[in-house]
């Protein structure tokens, strides 16, 4: 152990770094505050960072490098950058319209039975705080938020979909999600938004980063024309 | 007009490359070629970059015509090879005239075979790379009729006595079992299983048809978690091996969803995972306990071999007066 991580072997072509006897908001921005720091050393070998909510994998080239090295470089930087390193980009926010219940959310009303309140309250939590992008995961970079303020968590479908339509919205535990694109799923569904949440051709394909905030806005479904022309980016607000 | 290669018969075929590399970050999974090993040795007997366009076919009958006169090189599963109807080996640079039809059928042992051409061609990319992602729908399978546009010819080079084969480059060729041994260390949640995780090494398991490139599913005697508690979701390696509910081991592959919530028991080393890349479903695989030492060992030494080839197809070329290709182009362009 290194001050506020343990670094653990993960195969022989990766490590995992892990933040330690930090609450969930320190070790979660020390986890990305030290993909950051590793980024910019540029180790050569080291080809893919992936931090989450408390952990960090970091991938390389065994050939090109070795755990040794990376560990070297990553006890370092976390020395370096202390318990409480702060973000360093700015926090962005979205503002994302979303279709609630009916076919763009099938899963609303069971929802809403198992936490013992109305489809309405279900909406009004998920819609009315900004729920903070955790990490980016599967499939294809999908925005891992905080879950809205519900009083219990909520459980995972007993039977996933083989399909899930892309601007799904969805929760599951304390967590919640954008699917961007068409995959299966098992998170209960709550709505849908128009929006493009990916573009594929701008690089990184997301316009969202750990840090940034989601706010989602109920909108009708006769609105869903009116939005579906735009993507993420034109929700900035 | 430049020359192309038309897809005559298309069985499952698609463009690859090493893979996305840089955007697990971002959520996007690697991909790239299942088996890199021959992939890699596919486009060095062909001078080219390493990381070059070429072609993976997964199991089924692949034909092929260029417009033009090209070399390939034709490596991965043992298959019957031919051009123009005439048997030609594998991992050996191949000379193919315009308008001869190169055919790749028989596989049987072994899933995936790479065909580079010389020189590489034009692939449409997504995030500096080829590969296809399935969730994206990025990349779809080839489709007979369909023409790549090669993006260098190669001066005729056949033997003035035709078959006489015109290279002996003495590519590593890995070996391509009936019953796969494939090489693991333990991974980071190994303690979560207690005794049970022994039984990863104690009998064979059998790769299920619900297998692909995002992960083989395997049946078998499961280790059990004797731990309790939820695995809060983080990054795991590609090769990770994962016991989720029910009675299957997971392996992740190349196209694995970048992070996961499940334990993580062993992790295929990086010469295992080029295996793993060539088992068919319904075989068995022996899992065989690594040192992480032992692992890169052997990871180190299958790339020197592969660095030792690419000196000898570079001295076999200039003999030839054949311009490498990864001369021509920078490895950024290609």
């Amino acid at each position: 152990m290194t001050g506020n991580v343990t670094i653990t072997d993960c195969g022989d072509s990766a490590l995992v770094a892990k933040a330690v006897g930090l609450d969930a908001e320190p070790a979660w921005q020390l986890v990305h505050a030290l993909a950051d720091a590793l980024n910019a050393v540029r180790l050569t070998g080291v080809h893919d960072v992936v931090p989450t909510y408390d952990a960090l994998l970091v991938e390389f080239d065994c050939a090109a490098t070795d755990h040794a090295t990376v560990r070297r470089v990553l006890a370092h930087e976390a020395a370096r950058l202390g318990p409480h390193p702060a973000p360093t980009t700015p926090p962005r926010r979205f503002v994302v319209p979303v279709v609630y219940g009916g076919e763009y959310g099938p899963d609303l009303p069971e929802v809403a039975a198992q936490l013992g309140l109305s489809e309405g309250e279900i909406v009004a939590l998920h819609s009315g705080t900004d729920l903070t992008v955790r990490c980016l995961g599967a499939p294809a970079g999908a925005p891992m938020t905080d879950g809205p303020p519900f009083p219990k968590p909520v459980p995972r479908l007993a039977s996933p979909r083989t399909r899930v339509d892309a601007g799904s919205v969805a929760v599951a535990g304390r967590q919640a999600v954008i699917c961007p694109m068409p995959s299966p799923g098992g998170w209960p569904l709550l709505g849908r938004t128009p929006v493009r949440v990916l573009d594929l051709h701008s690089d990184p394909i997301t316009v969202y980063r750990p840090g940034d905030t989601f706010r989602f806005r109920p909108i009708e479904p006769q609105q869903w024309d009116e939005y579906a022309e735009l993507s993420l980016a034109d929700c900035h607000g | 007009m430049a020359d192309t290669l038309t897809i005559r018969t298309a069985g499952l075929v698609t463009v690859q490359d090493l893979g996305r590399v840089g955007r697990s970050r971002y959520g996007l999974p690697a991909n790239g070629a299942a088996d890199q090993h021959s992939a890699r040795v596919a486009n060095v007997l062909c001078g080219n970059d390493d990381r070059a366009p070429l072609l993976e076919i997964t199991a089924l009958d692949f034909a092929c015509v260029p417009s033009g006169d090209i070399l390939i090189a034709v490596t991965g599963a043992p298959a019957e090879v031919s051009v123009e109807g005439v048997v030609r080996p594998q991992w050996e640079p191949l000379p193919v005239r315009a308008g001869e039809t190169i055919r790749v059928t028989g596989i049987n042992r072994g899933l995936r075979v790479y065909l580079a051409v010389l020189g590489s061609f034009e692939a449409e990319r997504l995030q500096g790379s080829c590969a296809p992602d399935t969730i994206l729908g990025f990349g779809p399978p080839l489709r007979a009729g369909d023409e790549l546009a090669l993006r260098t010819a190669c001066p005729p080079i056949d033997h003035p006595f035709s078959r006489i084969p015109l290279f002996r480059l003495n590519a590593p060729v890995p070996p391509f079992p009936a019953s796969w041994t494939i090489d693991v260390t333990d991974g980071p949640d190994r303690a979560e299983f207690g005794d049970t995780g022994r039984r990863l090494f104690d009998a064979p398991f059998t790769v299920t048809p619900r297998s692909n490139h995002i992960g083989l599913r395997l049946q078998g005697a499961v280790p059990r978690r004797v731990t309790k508690g939820e695995v809060l979701s983080r990054g795991v390696p590609i090769g990770a091996v994962e016991v989720p509910a029910g009675d299957e081991l997971l392996v992740l592959h190349r196209g694995r969803g970048v992070t996961a919530g499940y334990p993580v028991l062993a992790v295929v080393t990086a010469t295992g995972l080029s295996a793993l890349g060539q088992v068919r479903p319904g075989q068995t695989i022996h899992f065989r306990h690594r040192t992480l030492d032992q692992a890169i060992t052997a990871h180190r030494a299958q790339r020197q071999a592969i660095d030792a080839l690419r000196s000898r197809v570079r001295m076999a070329f200039e003999a030839l007066r054949i311009r490498a290709p990864a001369d021509l182009f920078n490895p950024g362009q290609l």
